[in-house]
């Protein structure tokens, strides 16, 4: 059985945000504007928060890109009172766009604060529309939308498999955010594979999960050391 | 039997239901204005999505959310005040049954309201209903919000015939006035049809008897959890400040006493418009201003208890939702509540003139503003305050959303204006079997108090 | 129609003294009909034979019942015929489904009882028609109808309590059983 889950490396992290822009490109993210960012709106399925450690001038930033947890016992899932969210058989939090009524319990019961809300719905006029992803549903206005470790890459890459007669490789199947990160400080996989980078990620003795106490067995394990500059686990 | 008197006194009751009033009319009319902004500004925000409102993240509950809690609060006046003082038979709660019984319907339904102008795609709500489809899909009975759907439907089902039962009689005694007075109008039909052929046999009036009996003994555990129910829409979250073990009671305690300050303002400007002093006269104030300062301790006890846990306990995600609430931006709300939910009662109420009908009215309304600023510092503040403070939240609401909030205020007006004008908001064969035991004291030996005649 | 005898009283005492008179005069309790505004102590006033019963109470125990089974069918059913995981939880978990069974057997309760006030009481009652004393009625008395052809026996007993201009021997009026 597939159980998917990420490793994101906090040590080689820069901040950069490509992550942020690939995916909003790969998923048809709307662009709220600066009147609705400021107002606490912008739709980004992903942020980097920054850390900072120690006093100026030795300071050193921390960058952590959160996303959806992808948890195993997700709050945001039970309270949802049509079941457009639920965990599937591969380990990831679905989010069904048709069947949202827009309630937003869900968003108020992750801990992560990861899901985002179309207030509006999303505006690409012409030529804009070009770049809309045809593999992904834009949102109407109303309806909950997050992290969705892009399903539909994932779908798309079991296809091919399948074509192809045979298994998924680790590495085969890339969210965008993975794809872009210059430092591969995001990686991606089947966590019930031992061999997976993310299996591996996960037993290095650096990794930790994010509100560890509430017990929401998220499938996204950060790792973070004392000393920087390790890169590989 | 009943004095002569009485007969005077009834027609007090009886006259806002003959024929056109200028008062309430008027009333009507500027309630009906009010409606009119709730419905513009609805439409508004049903044609140009949910973002009309100020909700963002982190605060994706905000004006409707404190509303709903608001008014499904207020309704707890009725059930409580007639249901609990019907079982244990305490005769002065005779004048205030109906006017109580119409707040709750008119308050639930609005509470009601709520949830779906809330909603994203308010048009998909029947996707809430356990309704066969096609995809064989059906709603989640895990989530609190169909706990309040099916609490809340038991409940406004519960008190709409909790009203309408005792109301059959009172119905059967203005149909036989109209008929005989005014045959052949269109209120002698509705009567008629209403009174559903009452005849007042002693076979009838065993069953209603008994029917209510059993109605009153029900409908205050439903009452009780409705408002629990509620209060775990926010308890069963994670959310710092609201996941409490005390919001079940809490909640309850808020219901009752911000149901009993709506009575108490209802029934003053009942008493003072319709010139019902015979009625909801001094004692019945008092016996209420007694009840409602009883709830003030109540609830101080209670908000004392979940804030000096959260303080003492000093978890990093709670306390920066305490520290926010209390010395931070929400500081001026949060003890303007404390003010008008506690201080103000606890200096006028324990004293004698202090619970006289203006007076008592006064501090009914300080505690309404109170209470409703209990919900929204419970919503907003704890929503603005996310654990990974890096989304923190700040919720200024638009016109759009004050103004389905006054429009609440006027729907619930009209429709209580509607309702004087059609049936009697003192219930006549209750009061008239009030003094019929005062005239013949029952056999228990307890002496029955009689409605106090006319005085200042 | 049948003769209707009317009378009009202003106490429970007087009537109770009617009925007296009227049960001696061997007239049955399905012939006499007492209507009141208010309930004075219903088995006073019941005409002598008549026993009051109401099955309510036994209604209401029954409506819960079938309202807290519907209401766990319906959630344990409904769960299991597309069953999603959310949050880790059971596919029917116990503490969830007794909010809804309670809220279900309060419904079922609240329902079957109105339902049997109604049926008692033999509501809604289409051929309902006014009768003669329907304003004193709504006034505060007592009226007493009495079907059949009036006989001295009790005639003048019971009528001599009641008020002045009452007691008219009056062809149909609608007196109806219940």
């Amino acid at each position: 059985m597939t159980r998917w889950g990420m490793v994101i490396d906090t040590d080689i992290c820069t901040g950069c945000e490509a992550c942020i822009v690939a995916c909003a490109a790969e998923n048809n993210v709307q662009s709220v504007g600066p009147d609705e960012a400021a107002n606490g709106r912008a739709m980004h399925w992903l942020r980097i928060e920054r850390e900072y450690e120690g006093v100026f001038p030795d300071i050193k930033v921390r960058f952590k890109p959160v996303l959806c947890q992808q948890c195993a016992e997700a709050p945001c899932e039970p309270v949802c009172p049509v079941f457009a969210t639920y965990r599937t058989d591969e380990g990831l939090n679905a989010m069904v766009y048709s069947r949202c009524i827009g309630t937003r319990y869900c968003a108020n019961n992750c801990p992560y604060t990861v899901r985002v809300f179309n207030f509006h719905a999303g505006d690409w006029p012409a030529p804009l529309d070009r770049q809309l992803n045809p593999d992904v549903s834009p949102r109407p206005a109303g309806v909950m939308e997050k992290c969705t470790f892009c399903v539909q890459r994932i779908q798309d890459g079991q296809d091919r498999a399948k074509d192809e007669d045979r298994e998924v490789a680790d590495g085969d199947i890339q969210p965008a955010c993975a794809q872009s990160c210059p430092t591969q400080a995001i990686v991606f996989g089947d966590l019930e594979n031992p061999s997976s980078r993310v299996a591996r990620g996960g037993r290095s003795n650096r990794a930790y999960h994010l509100l560890e106490d509430l017990d929401t067995q998220p499938s996204v394990t950060y790792l973070k050391g004392d000393d920087w500059g390790g890169i590989n686990v | 039997m009943a004095s002569t008197s009485e007969g005077r006194h009834e027609e007090r009751i009886l006259r806002p239901l003959a024929g056109l009033r200028p008062g309430l009319v008027a009333g009507s009319l500027i309630t009906g204005a009010l409606v009119a902004l709730l419905l513009y500004s609805w439409g508004y925000q049903v044609l140009n999505d949910i973002g009309v409102t100020g909700l963002n993240r982190p605060v994706f509950w905000g004006f409707y959310i404190t509303n709903f809690v608001f008014w499904i609060g207020i309704s707890h006046a009725g059930t409580l005040i007639s249901a609990i003082l019907r079982v244990t038979a305490a005769e002065w709660r005779r004048p205030i049954t109906r006017c109580a019984e119409a707040i709750t319907v008119f308050a639930l339904a609005i509470g009601a309201l709520f949830p779906l102008i809330h909603l994203g795609r308010v048009w998909n709500f029947y996707y809430m209903l356990p309704l066969p489809n096609s995809r064989g899909l059906w709603p989640n009975f895990r989530s609190p919000l169909m706990w309040d759907m099916v609490a809340i439907n038991t409940y406004l089902l519960g008190s709409v015939l909790y009203l309408l039962l005792p109301l059959l009689p009172d119905m059967a005694i203005l149909r036989d006035r109209a008929l005989v007075e005014k045959p052949g109008t269109l209120k002698a039909l509705f009567y008629r049809t209403i009174a559903m052929g009452w005849r007042g046999t002693p076979q009838q009036w065993h069953s209603l008897e008994k029917g209510i009996g059993v109605m009153a003994v029900v409908i205050i555990p439903v009452a009780i959890s409705v408002h629990t129910i509620v209060s775990w829409d926010f308890a069963m979250t994670l959310t710092p400040m609201w996941h409490s073990t005390i919001f079940g009671p809490y909640f309850v305690v808020g219901a009752i006493y911000s149901g009993i300050a709506v009575l108490m303002v209802a029934m003053f400007l009942l008493r003072s418009g319709l010139r019902l002093e015979g009625y909801l006269d001094n004692k019945v104030f008092n016996n209420l201003g007694l009840l409602l300062v009883t709830m003030t301790l109540l609830w101080s006890y209670f908000t004392y208890a979940e804030h000096l846990t959260l303080w003492y306990g000093d978890q990093a995600s709670e306390i920066a939702v305490f520290n926010e609430r209390v010395w931070g931006r929400f500081a001026s709300l949060f003890w303007t509540m404390v003010v008008l939910n506690a201080i103000i009662p606890l200096a006028v109420l324990p004293f004698r003139w202090g619970r006289r009908p203006a007076w008592t009215a006064a501090v009914g309304l300080c505690v309404l503003i109170g209470m409703w600023l209990e919900r929204y510092l419970i919503v907003v503040g704890s929503l603005s305050v996310p654990r990974l403070d890096f989304t923190v939240g700040y919720y200024q609401p638009t016109w759009v959303e004050w103004g389905i909030f006054a429009g609440s205020f006027g729907l619930f007006g009209l429709l209580y204006f509607v309702f004087l004008q059609l049936a009697p908001i003192v219930s006549i064969w209750e009061v008239r079997e009030g003094e019929h035991h005062a005239d013949e004291p029952l056999t228990s030996g307890q002496p029955a108090l009689r409605p106090v005649s006319e005085e200042s | 129609m049948a003769n209707v005898t009317h009378a009009v009283f202003t106490s429970g005492r007087q009537v109770r003294e009617a009925l007296g008179l009227l049960a001696q005069g061997g007239v049955g309790p399905e012939d006499i009909e007492v209507r009141s505004s208010i309930p004075l102590d219903e088995e006073s006033l019941a005409p002598a034979g008549q026993r009051l019963r109401s099955r309510v109470p036994l209604m209401a125990v029954l409506g819960g019942a079938i309202g807290g089974l519907g209401a766990y069918l319906l959630v344990a059913l409904t769960s299991r015929a597309y069953p999603l995981v959310t949050g880790g939880m059971p596919i029917v978990p116990m503490m969830s489904t007794a909010i809804i069974v309670f809220e279900g057997a309060a419904m079922g309760c609240i329902l079957l009882t109105v339902a049997t006030v109604l049926f008692e009481c033999r509501l809604p009652r289409l051929t309902w028609r006014p009768g003669p004393f329907d304003a004193e009625l709504a006034a505060g008395k007592i009226v007493v109808a009495v079907r059949g052809k009036p006989s001295p026996d009790w005639t003048t007993g019971a009528l001599a309590t009641s008020s002045p201009g009452a007691g008219v021997p009056s062809p149909d009026a609608g007196g109806e059983r219940t």
